[in-house]
């Protein structure tokens, strides 16, 4: 668990440096077929039996047991020691029925080097999973190698008493395996459990063990040989919050105009101890001793992240905080009310990123390099995923590539706003995921970027059609026969519209004849009015009006 | 907030498969059958027929939000046919005055169904102007459409007879309002009878007889015209009265033995109380129990009108002073509004509309007189020497217009405010101002309905006050008993006697109708005062309304000195009911104000009389963390022998 953090907190866009020095040379191979070699690998078809290297030794096995979480978080320390002649390759690791089937997250490294994985079988163990672990140079006779191997397992702890009610402390039993599961027999083997907290009902020993305020210590054990078995069962007290998203839908909306939408759908349940009774708000307010129970959580977001929304199908959700910090958005969510063991809720979560920082083009070649799922709350576990990359439309040899193994689901058609063909709709779905999976998929399309203008263009057109089709609406006449009577009374309408007019002339003519009669009056300058010209035009402008008029 | 909520709940329930209803109708019988049947179906198809057009043209809307804007979009269309339809009363700028004053009003907020009244009206408005079967067919399609998106629509078939008669009385009789009327009538009669919840009431109950009435005697009327047009003065006078005596005798006859015999429905009860306002409140309670059922105060007429309350006897008096046709169909109109509005405060919506109209004739006809004032000042200087009669003409005409602007600007500011202030705040989100001037949310509402969606099983079966059943079919997805649109008074009834009894025979209820979820609200944490125990009284009035409820007095409730309490004088009955203990459970031991003794309730501001108490048939299953919504859950019959 050492880089998580890192992970987490590392600026946006920036993939973690193991995931690209295993990317595979050849990108043109359909993704998610890829044999990758980081996480979890199950490849069902190879269906080949493996037989356990009697030379291997464990020199050294230092188990770390983290319980204080609702994770079962597993850190192993393997010095492995060839004891045989030849070379040897590769070597196995054990795990149990129960245990395969809640195993999230593996991954084993050598000195910094991440280390290929293969889920195989052996003949005499059928009733353990195996994997193959492919060191990175073959380990001569007689010499040792370092692997550190990580293993995260969900649902392995289980509240006991599976009921409880609202004032009580929920409690947890793990059950295990004193000795550590290996097919090689070990010459020292050290357990070291950690627990949230010093309360513990009952655990079990085998000399030595030795209990501190929040760990037991179990061993050393000397000369253990392989596939050595003794129960191991710790009862104790977690109140850490049993929170599993049964489903998160992660939608990725990608806009070529500059923006990223992000849309997650998660539906959580409360999977520790079931409330029992009623549920009292007194004693939830006034006594504080809800252990269990969750009021709100934190969702760590890119530091780009703007737009957020937060809410669920009866609407905004009025209960959250957000803090903008350099490296990351927070956003302290909390449900519209607090979760019980066995209660559920339901929100999506929504926000915009700016392309830039995860879209990167030469020509018509992009490339989408973005998280296949983000950070939920701390420890989170998922139960099932489903990602959903909506690409905009006209986009073509689209080639996926995960950094684990998901299965891919039949692309689909997303329309939205202005569509005609569709948006084509890249989906994958994953089970089981934790917060070691949040690492980058990279997607890699061509999109001819003569497409950009199609949907303006789309729009010109329409109304452009539009406008078109109102300027022959309104000019088209599609009348069979001819009105006579409308015809008739919009020609006198227009005429009576005439008279009126040359009438309004006239009287002005005629005020004006009155005032220059006026003037002629004081003056007596007859000569000067006639000079002037007055009359004349007067009457010829009278005598066309009157012929008009008629 | 239900409107839009309940349009989109149905409008789902369209868009599913046949099969899918079937399997949906078994999980919710009660809630949706009942909101099926009493429904009107003319909303839903409409989004419904939005939604599929805008999806078609890759327009993704969710289903929800076309429901949403439905309401404003109409609001809009609304604006326009005022315009239109005062047009053809005054003309254009009345129109414009009137649309403006609509587009604005507090009275009237985003109601579909008023846009499908003021479109039938105006579409009988044109079918009686112009007398053409276009007209009145386009008019019996409005009014199809008004009957079947609203239950008002019984408003309309009411006052159109009586444009009708009024205009016979006052001999404007015409071939064109017999065309249209007639036309209407036809028509509208059989499309109404297509929707399934009319069905056959256009010919069979009361409320509906005055337009068949109005239909007969425009028969009568044309053909007496026909008859005159024949024959000479005397014998028409003869035969006249003969045939209107006998008409009148045996009209009424069979009316009255119909009635007698049960064939014609008696009118219902909601139309009684629009005829006699104390009517509700003596005979039937849930009717009077409704706020928007109450008697409009006179402070709310203003509220929501404002000037034109001032503005509707000025347009009235227009309207007289040149009486046509229509002017006749907007003055009834005006004036039964108006009385209507004065007597259930939902009404104020019809109300509204034509109070527009009107003022918008008054306002424009006023303004063109003085504005002809100011302007020919200007241009016959002259003139105005000779006319001394007026004094000051132009000054007054300004000052006028002046005072006209300030009442129309002003009209704007508190219409504006109004709305901001008094209708907008969805009233399923309370905020309250905290001691340091901050702002708290109670979203409790939606806490506990949010509950209930994701923590209860999915066949459970909620049983609360009918209010807020709406809210918790859409928001909590449940199965409720009662809601606002059930009419059925038992139903509501046995809900009410289960909050009023004591928790045994409340218990034999609760099992009776299959209760699993019990939910109250309760204001006596925070203040909210319209809480449960506020409407306690209607549900034991309700709850003793009918034959079952028989152990429910209404004056057990209350102390010896009448009063309703809940405090240690509080009636002994009160403090042990259900309803109460729901209420109060735990709650004696909370603080709520300083220097006040625990179990202090600050709606009703006394300490509770009764706080230390278990429930018995119960368990507090959630409440909310302003302790607003407080849900119980009916356990199960204990086991036998334990």
């Amino acid at each position: 668990m050492v880089s998580d953090g890192g992970w987490l907190r590392g600026g946006t866009g920036i993939t973690p440096q193991r995931v690209c020095d295993i990317r595979p040379p050849t990108p043109k191979m359909e993704g998610h077929l890829k044999v990758l070699l980081l996480g979890l690998l199950v490849v069902a078809s190879s269906a080949t039996y493996d037989s356990i290297n009697k030379d291997l030794i464990n020199k050294k096995f230092d188990r770390k047991l983290d319980i204080s979480s609702q994770l079962v978080k597993i850190t192993n320390k393997i010095t492995l020691e060839n004891g045989g002649s030849g070379a040897v390759k590769s070597f196995l690791l054990a795990f149990t029925k129960v245990e395969k089937d809640n195993l999230s997250y593996l991954n084993a490294q050598s000195g910094g080097t991440v280390l290929k994985l293969a889920e195989t079988r052996v003949q005499e163990h059928r009733d353990l999973a195996f994997f193959k672990v492919e060191l990175k140079d073959a380990l001569q006779s007689g010499k040792t190698v370092n692997v550190e191997v990580e293993i995260i397992l969900t649902q392995i702890l289980e509240p006991y008493p599976a009921i409880i009610q609202q004032g009580e402390k929920q409690l947890v039993r793990y059950s295990g395996n004193h000795y550590i599961l290996t097919p090689y027999s070990s010459n020292t083997q050290t357990t070291t459990v950690t627990l949230p907290s010093p309360n513990i009902e009952s655990y079990s020993r085998l000399k030595p063990t030795t209990h501190t305020d929040t760990s037991i210590t179990y061993g050393p054990y000397e000369g253990v040989a392989g596939f050595s078995e003794d129960s191991m069962n710790v009862h104790f007290e977690n109140n850490a919050p049993f929170l599993t998203v049964s489903r998160l839908e992660r939608v990725i909306e990608v806009s070529h105009w500059g923006n990223i939408a992000i849309e997650e759908t998660i539906d959580v349940l409360h999977t520790g101890a079931k409330l029992k009774g009623p549920f009292s708000r007194y004693d939830y307010q006034r006594e504080h001793n809800s252990y269990s129970s969750i009021k709100s959580f934190k969702t760590i977001m890119p530091a780009s992240a703007k737009d957020v929304y937060y809410r669920d199908e009866i609407g905004n959700i009025s209960t959250s905080h957000m803090r903008v910090q350099d490296d990351a958005v927070e956003l302290d969510l909390r449900p519209r009310f607090p979760l019980f063991g066995g209660w559920k809720t339901h929100y999506k979560i929504g926000y915009n990123v700016p392309s830039y920082e995860y879209l990167y083009s030469s020509g018509d070649e992009y490339i989408l390099k973005m998280r296949i799922l983000d950070h939920v709350f701390d420890d989170f576990t998922v139960d099932e995923l489903v990602l959903k990359i909506i690409l905009p439309e006209g986009v073509r040899n689209i080639i996926l590539e995960t950094p684990y193994l998901v299965e891919r689901l039949p692309d689909a058609k997303h329309f939205t706003y202005l569509d005609t063909v569709g948006r084509p709709v890249v989906s994958v779905t994953k089970k089981n995921l934790v917060e070691s999976h949040i690492q980058d998929f990279t997607l890699h399309y061509q999109f001819p970027s003569i497409l950009m203008l199609q949907e303006p263009l789309l729009v010109v057109i329409a109304f452009f059609i539009l406008f078109i089709t109102v300027i022959f609406y309104v000019r088209l006449d599609l009348t069979l026969s001819k009105d006579d009577a409308t015809e008739a009374k919009m020609r006198v309408s227009s005429y009576c519209e005439q008279v009126h007019t040359h009438h309004d002339k006239r009287a002005r003519l005629y005020e004006k004849l009155e005032e220059e009669l006026q003037k002629l009056k004081t003056s007596k300058d007859v000569a000067q009015s006639q000079t002037a010209g007055f009359r004349p035009a007067f009457r010829a402008a009278n005598r066309t009006l009157i012929s008009c008029i008629l | 907030m239900s409107g839009p909520v309940l349009n989109y709940r149905t409008r789902g329930w369209l868009r599913m498969s046949v099969e899918k209803q079937d399997t949906l109708l078994k999980m919710a019988v009660l809630s949706l059958a009942a909101i099926l049947c009493t429904i009107y179906p003319g909303l839903m198809v409409t989004s419904a027929t939005i939604y599929h057009i805008l999806n078609w043209l890759h327009i993704t809307i969710d289903v929800r939000n076309v429901c949403v804007f439905l309401a404003p979009f109409f609001s809009s269309l609304t604006t326009l046919v005022t315009y239109h339809l005062a047009k053809e009363l005054k003309g254009p700028g009345a129109g414009l005055v009137a649309a403006v004053m609509i587009a604005i009003v507090p009275g009237y907020i985003s109601r579909i169904a008023i846009f499908c009244m003021l479109l039938t009206y105006y579409m009988w408005i044109k079918a009686v102007k112009t007398g053409t079967l276009f007209w009145s067919t386009m008019a019996s399609l409005a009014y199809f459409y008004m009957v079947s998106s609203w239950g008002g629509y019984v408003f309309l078939i009411n006052i159109i007879p009586l444009h009708v008669l009024t205009l016979m009385i006052t001999g404007r009789f015409s071939h064109r309002v017999y065309v249209a009327y007639s036309t209407l009538y036809v028509i509208g009669t059989i499309l109404s009878m297509q929707i399934s919840f009319v069905g056959f009431q256009p010919v069979s109950t009361s409320e509906h007889m005055g337009a068949f009435g109005v239909f007969g005697l425009c028969q009568i009327h044309s053909f007496v015209d026909y008859v005159r047009s024949r024959l000479n003065k005397t014998q028409f006078e003869v035969l006249f009265r003969a045939v209107i005596s006998t008409v009148a005798v045996v009209g009424v006859l069979v009316l009255v033995v119909l009635t007698a015999l049960g064939k014609i429905a008696p009118w219902t009860g909601r139309f009684y109380s629009l005829l006699d306002p104390s009517y509700a409140k003596n005979n039937i309670p849930i009717i009077a129990s409704v706020s928007e059922h109450q008697p409009t105060a006179w402070s709310s007429f203003y509220f929501d009108l404002q000037m034109l309350t001032f503005m509707f006897p000025v347009g009235l008096y227009f309207c007289f002073s040149k009486l046509t046709d229509e002017n006749i169909f907007i003055i009834l109109y005006g004036v039964l509004s108006i009385y209507f509005a004065g007597v259930m405060v939902r009404l104020m919506l019809v109300l509204a509309p034509v109070m527009c109209i009107l003022s918008g004739i008054a306002v424009s006809s006023m303004l063109s007189t003085y504005m002809k004032q100011i302007d020919e000042v200007k241009t016959e200087k002259k003139k105005a020497k000779f006319e001394g009669n007026y004094f000051m003409r132009s000054e007054i005409a300004t000052f006028f217009v002046c005072v006209m602007s300030v009442f129309l600007v002003m009209y704007t500011l508190h219409c504006t405010w109004v709305t901001s202030e008094a209708y907008s705040s969805p009233s399923i989100v309370l905020s309250a101002r905290g001691h340091d001037g901050s702002r708290i949310i109670f979203d409790d509402f939606r806490e506990a309905y949010y509950w209930l969606r994701h923590n209860t099983p999915e066949d459970a079966k909620v049983m609360s006050w009918w209010d807020y059943g709406y809210q918790i079919t859409a928001m909590a997805n449940r199965t409720i008993l009662v809601d606002n649109n059930t009419w059925n008074n038992t139903h509501i009834s046995r809900v009410g006697q289960a909050m009023a009894s004591t928790e045994d025979k409340a218990y034999e209820i609760m099992r009776e109708l299959d209760v699993d979820y019990v939910l109250v609200i309760f204001g006596g944490l925070t203040g909210y005062s319209s809480d449960d125990i506020n409407k306690f009284l209607w549900m034991v009035r309700i709850g003793g309304s009918t034959e079952k409820g028989g152990h429910i007095k209404e004056h057990d409730y209350y102390t010896p000195a009448g009063e309703f309490r809940v405090d240690k004088e509080g009636s002994p009955t009160l403090l042990n009911c259900l309803m109460y203990k729901m209420c109060y459970y735990r709650f004696g031991q909370v603080y709520t104000e300083g220097g006040k003794p625990p179990g202090y309730d600050r709606v009703r501001n006394v300490e509770i009389g009764n706080k230390d108490f278990e429930l018995d048939v119960l368990e507090e299953a959630y409440t909310t963390e302003h302790w607003i919504v407080r849900i119980y859950k009916v356990k199960d019959l204990p086991n036998r022998g334990a």
